[in-house]
């Protein structure tokens, strides 16, 4: 398969930059700097090829690369992308030059073991992304975490151990469990199929009881919940994004918190689907409660810091809430979604960072008239507070509208075998609505507190304007930001066919009747025409249930 | 008992013999020695467990697949034996080349310590060979009276007498339970073969006398390996004695002891061959293992020395290698490979993380708490990653070596019929998120905190190779499992 190379390469081309920046005098900051920049730019245009090598018309994977890797263990190292992960590839690249460049040169001791922590995370970053190995996937996913685990604690602020073992413990839970469900498939598939593997297509055809579903989804949710984050599982985020240095701040909000996500639609859903219609409404109760709670407590912040990181708690629950609605503008509209608060975040954070390198605070009554001192930050600074609220015409609305639209239809169009796949899509999708304008509310809060105003403190007088290399990293975030909002269309059509293709196969493994372990359409002809008799009552009951909500909603269907 | 004495049985056990004989040269060359400096005597003691690591490397690959009974039914020859024999040869190694630094640099130089060193590693060989109760205890003894006396070499040290008797009496006093179990095991079997024994067991007649005796061994391992609650010894050892040492005590040591456990525990009373349940001696043996795992960890956090902090992971980590015997046990198939990859992981893990203690201290300050190793990564950079990457190793985390050692047992536990031990990985796994924490406080000392003074390091070519080697035999366990898994037959 042509193309099959590039997927290992970018993995392997920051991990060569890490060991390369190692080898070089300690004192040379410079020349880590420079060595920093090349490797991520290089692994930016070469991630571009897959682009060239992409078919997006087809649904399955792409560039697949696979040997094996740990021939006892039925391990792989298999990589490969379709149409939900490309873009995140793509987003990982292109966020590592960014912020490295934002970022410029605001750590000054360490900085080599800085920039080698940056490129090893980058590493573990697009591994875990195009990882099609459960195994390799655990593999990567941890590899994020020490590197990150490093930068907070080394390069942060005040708080900065706590920060960084709350992170570190909170993931490593999560994570842990999620491998005691790996465990347990891959003894179930063995012991089923009779050879061992940890490929992830050949787990998507084993069905698991019903009982050991909702515990290995459990398990895998409780991973990927922390890191998205979802409400009540969200408190390390704060600390973790106010003590982090901005380029921390800026990789963890702009890509680490897409794990969560990515890993539900890749992992979770489709291994366990019916674990998933089990716990979706919890799920998607609490994605609810998080952008909604994430929007009040962003607005009660003094901290920027801290605001912009309670912002992340209540975009990402759009999010959550999008892929479990389970329709193909809601997980459309989720990915996107990701996409763009990938783009906006990183500018805020950036922008953050740019203000604390000049005043060495962050505390919003501090600020106040920048607008007149700094034009230029202000101007680029209000297009990427405007895109993470969602104006029309940049990037956040698409994704937000789509994730709304989406639930708002989860009961019509989704023609589960779970009927109450998530309950009262109507009312969930209406109170995220609410999120979107708490989200405007917050954003031009705080924006109007650092930039509109008098410019009555009296350090804040002299601050100089954007320098050439952070306009140099703010440009293709706003472009970006600009073109996601203006042209949804192009993106949309590549996620499109994966997209559906995680619908349908959903739909179709989640209707799988009880029973023990057994591959997907091994069950007798007795028992597979009961389970045909149950998904079409369950169809019925949907229809039913769909039209009694019209009724109540003034016969609006 | 059936003993027939076959010279070609010999060449079978050639890495035995090499090692005992230069453990025996190394004694009486100390008699041709003045003066105070032995770390001539380091060369002989490397080359020699080397030759014996070597031969052993060479059995494995022309053995196969076979089992050849050794000397009658006392020893059997299998690739296990052979990578056991290997993995315990490298070690000495190891700590011999640790030494000599450590023994000038804390005045301790004694030469009968090499000497001792590989006597006793040839009781580990015994273990990694033997078939029989009687030479299981030969090797435990064999083993365990060199390294008492080892413990004891600092003599000038109060913590290190304190440690050594300590050890010395909890170790005879195991020792009386090892034999206790044996007689019993014996006396309802009539036999002392081990692979005998676990036919004659399962018709036996007398079911009080093999959970009794079953027991009693359960005891006596759970001290060996320092299983709670039969592990008060071991914090005080492991600190008390000279940190080469400990490291060899906790790597090869427990290695040795968790061998002869694989032996007894999966060969004489393994499978479905107990009259009794189908937990057997296993349902003690599970409880300990939990048990071991949770209070090894949270006995850890609240260590604040380095040594001692160390020893009660290494409680931890007989917990897992537990879970894995339980798991042999009760019959999982990869369980025999996932202990040895566990231990050969484990013991680089530990040899190197204690050399890098060797290495912080110097004379007359030893810096074993956690707070004397705060800006070691400023300071002494490779040092401070290469430990990192063995906390890293200790608590799980990939890409290392302890992490695949984990996923490998845990997997194996898993594989017991009706997922009975689901609950002992949940345990063993939520533990591991536990010990994340105190070895990330070693790791947050070195990088994130400043020195309050400037580290003079024990420097020596032993001690630098073996803190290089060893992480990046770590590492590579950790990326490229594949080889060491066929290594040990998975």
């Amino acid at each position: 398969m042509p193309g099959n190379f590039v997927l290992p390469l970018i993995i392997g081309l920051p991990l060569l930059g890490a060991i390369f920046v190692m080898c070089t005098p300690k004192t040379e900051s410079t020349l880590h700097r420079g060595i920093g920049m090349t490797f991520t730019v290089l692994t930016f245009l070469v991630s571009l090829l897959v682009l060239r090598f992409f078919n997006p018309k087809a649904d399955g994977y792409q560039l697949v690369f696979d040997v094996e890797w740990i021939p006892g263990l039925g391990a792989h190292f298999k990589t490969g992308i379709d149409g939900i992960s490309i873009f995140l590839v793509l987003l990982t690249t292109f966020l590592m030059p960014v912020t490295l460049l934002g970022t410029g040169k605001a750590i000054e001791k360490h900085v080599r073991e800085f920039i080698a922590a940056m490129l090893v995370l980058e590493a573990g970053m697009l591994g875990a992304f195009v990882a099609l190995d459960v195994f390799l996937f655990y593999v990567f996913w941890e590899v994020m975490l020490i590197p990150m685990y490093l930068l907070i604690g080394i390069w942060g602020g005040q708080r900065r151990l706590y920060a960084s073992i709350k992170f570190v413990i909170y993931t490593m839970v999560g994570s842990l469990l999620m491998l005691v469900a790996i465990f347990y498939l891959y003894v179930q598939y063995g012991s089923v199929t009779g050879t061992y593997t940890t490929e992830l297509d050949k787990l998507m055809e084993l069905s698991l009881p019903y009982g050991a579903q909702n515990w290995c989804f459990a398990a895998f949710a409780l991973a990927f919940a922390i890191k998205v984050p979802l409400f009540p599982l969200h408190t390390w985020l704060p600390d973790a994004h106010v003590e982090a240095p901005t380029a921390g701040s800026v990789i963890l909000a702009g890509v680490l918190l897409k794990f969560g996500i990515y890993g539900f639609l890749r992992y979770a859903m489709p291994l366990f689907p019916h674990g998933a219609a089990t716990w979706a409404p919890v799920i998607a109760i609490l994605a609810v409660i998080g952008i909604i709670y994430g929007a009040f407590v962003a607005f009660a912040q003094d901290d920027v810091k801290k605001l912009v990181a309670y912002s992340s708690v209540s975009h990402l629950g759009f999010c959550a809430l999008g892929i479990f609605a389970l329709t193909a503008y809601g997980v459309s509209g989720s990915i996107y979604a990701m996409l763009s608060h990938g783009l906006t975040t990183s500018g805020l954070f950036l922008g953050i960072g740019v203000l604390y390198e000049r005043r060495h605070t962050r505390r919003l009554a501090e600020y106040g008239g920048l607008w007149k001192q700094m034009p230029i930050f202000a101007g680029i600074y209000l297009i990427v507070t405007m895109g993470s609220a969602g104006l029309p015409a940049l990037s956040g609305f698409v994704g937000e509208f789509l994730t709304i639209f989406g639930t708002f239809n989860a009961g019509d169009t989704f023609p589960a075998a779970a009927p109450n796949f998530i309950p009262y899509p109507r009312l969930l999708g209406a109170l995220a609505a609410t999120g979107v304008i708490f989200g405007a509310i917050y954003l031009l809060y705080m924006f109007q507190k650092v930039f509109f105003g008098k410019l009555d403190k009296a350090k804040n007088g002299n601050l100089p304007d954007l320098k050439g290399r952070e306009l140099g990293a703010f440009i293709p975030l706003v472009l970006g930001i600009f073109l996601m909002g203006l042209f949804p269309r192009p993106l949309l059509t590549v996620m499109e066919p994966s997209v559906q293709k995680f619908l349908r196969d959903f739909g179709k493994r989640v209707g799988e009747p009880d029973g023990p372990a057994h591959l997907y359409g091994t069950l007798p002809p007795k028992e597979q025409a009961k389970a045909n008799a149950q998904i079409q009552q369950n169809l019925d009951a949907a229809a039913a249930r769909a039209d009694q909500v019209g009724k109540a909603m003034g016969g609006a269907r | 008992m059936n003993f027939s004495f076959n010279p070609a049985d010999l060449g079978y056990l050639i890495p035995y013999l090499i090692m005992a004989v230069a453990g025996m040269l190394l004694v009486l060359a100390e008699a041709f020695y003045r003066g105070q400096d032995r770390s001539s005597l380091v060369g002989l003691t490397v080359a020699g467990s080397l030759a014996a690591a070597v031969a052993s490397v060479v059995l494995y690959r022309q053995i196969g697949d076979a089992r050849v009974p050794l000397l009658g039914v006392m020893l059997i020859a299998a690739r296990t034996s052979y990578v056991l024999s290997a993995l315990f040869s490298v070690v000495t190694a190891l700590a011999a080349l640790m030494s000599p630094a450590h023994q000038k640099e804390h005045d301790w130089q004694i030469g009968e310590y090499y000497g001792v060193m590989l006597l006793s590693a040839s009781g580990m060989i015994m273990l990694a060979h033997a078939a029989n109760l009687v030479t299981i205890f030969l090797g435990i003894e064999t083993m365990s009276i060199g390294v008492y006396v080892m413990c004891a070499m600092r003599r000038r040290s109060r913590r290190g007498n304190e440690a050594a008797m300590k050890y010395f009496l909890i170790g005879a006093f195991a020792t009386g339970f090892l034999m206790y179990g044996m007689a019993l095991l014996y006396g309802a079997a009539g036999t002392s073969s081990l692979v005998e024994m676990q036919k004659a067991l399962a018709t036996t007649n007398n079911p009080g006398l093999v959970i009794a005796g079953a027991f009693l061994l359960v005891v006596a391992f759970g001290f060996k390996v320092a299983a709670v609650p039969f592990h008060m010894w071991a914090p005080d050892a492991y600190e008390g004695a000279p940190t080469p040492v400990t490291a060899f005590m906790a790597a090869a040591v427990k290695a040795a002891a968790v061998a002869a456990m694989i032996r007894m525990f999966g060969l004489a009373l393994g499978g479905d061959v107990l009259p009794f349940g189908s937990l057997g001696w296993a349902s003690p043996m599970v409880v300990i293992a939990a048990v071991t795992i949770t209070i090894g960890n949270i006995s850890a956090v609240r260590q604040d020395n380095i040594k001692r902090m160390l020893a009660y992971s290494s409680i931890s980590h007989a917990g897992v290698l537990l879970v894995g015997v339980c798991a042999l046990g009760l019959g999982a198939a990869s369980a025999n490979g996932a202990i040895v990859y566990y231990l050969i992981a484990y013991s680089m893990t530990t040899m190197g993380a204690f050399a890098i203690v060797a290495y912080v201290g110097s004379k007359g300050r030893e810096r074993l708490l956690v707070d004397d190793w705060a800006g070691l990564g400023a300071q002494h950079p490779g040092a401070a990653l290469a430990m990192t990457v063995l906390l890293l190793s200790f608590g799980g985390v990939p890409p290392t070596g302890g992490f695949f050692a984990k996923f490998y047992v845990f997997k194996s536990a898993m594989e017991v019929y009706d997922g009975q031990l689901i609950w002992l990985v949940l345990v063993g796994v939520v533990n591991s998120a536990i010990s994340i924490y105190y070895y990330l406080r070693i790791v947050t000392a070195m990088y994130f905190r400043e020195a309050n003074q400037p580290f003079a390091p024990t420097r020596s070519g032993g001690l630098l190779f073996v803190i290089a080697i060893c992480p990046i035999i770590v590492l590579e366990m950790g990326i490229m499992p594949g080889f060491w898994v066929k290594l040990v037959g998975g």
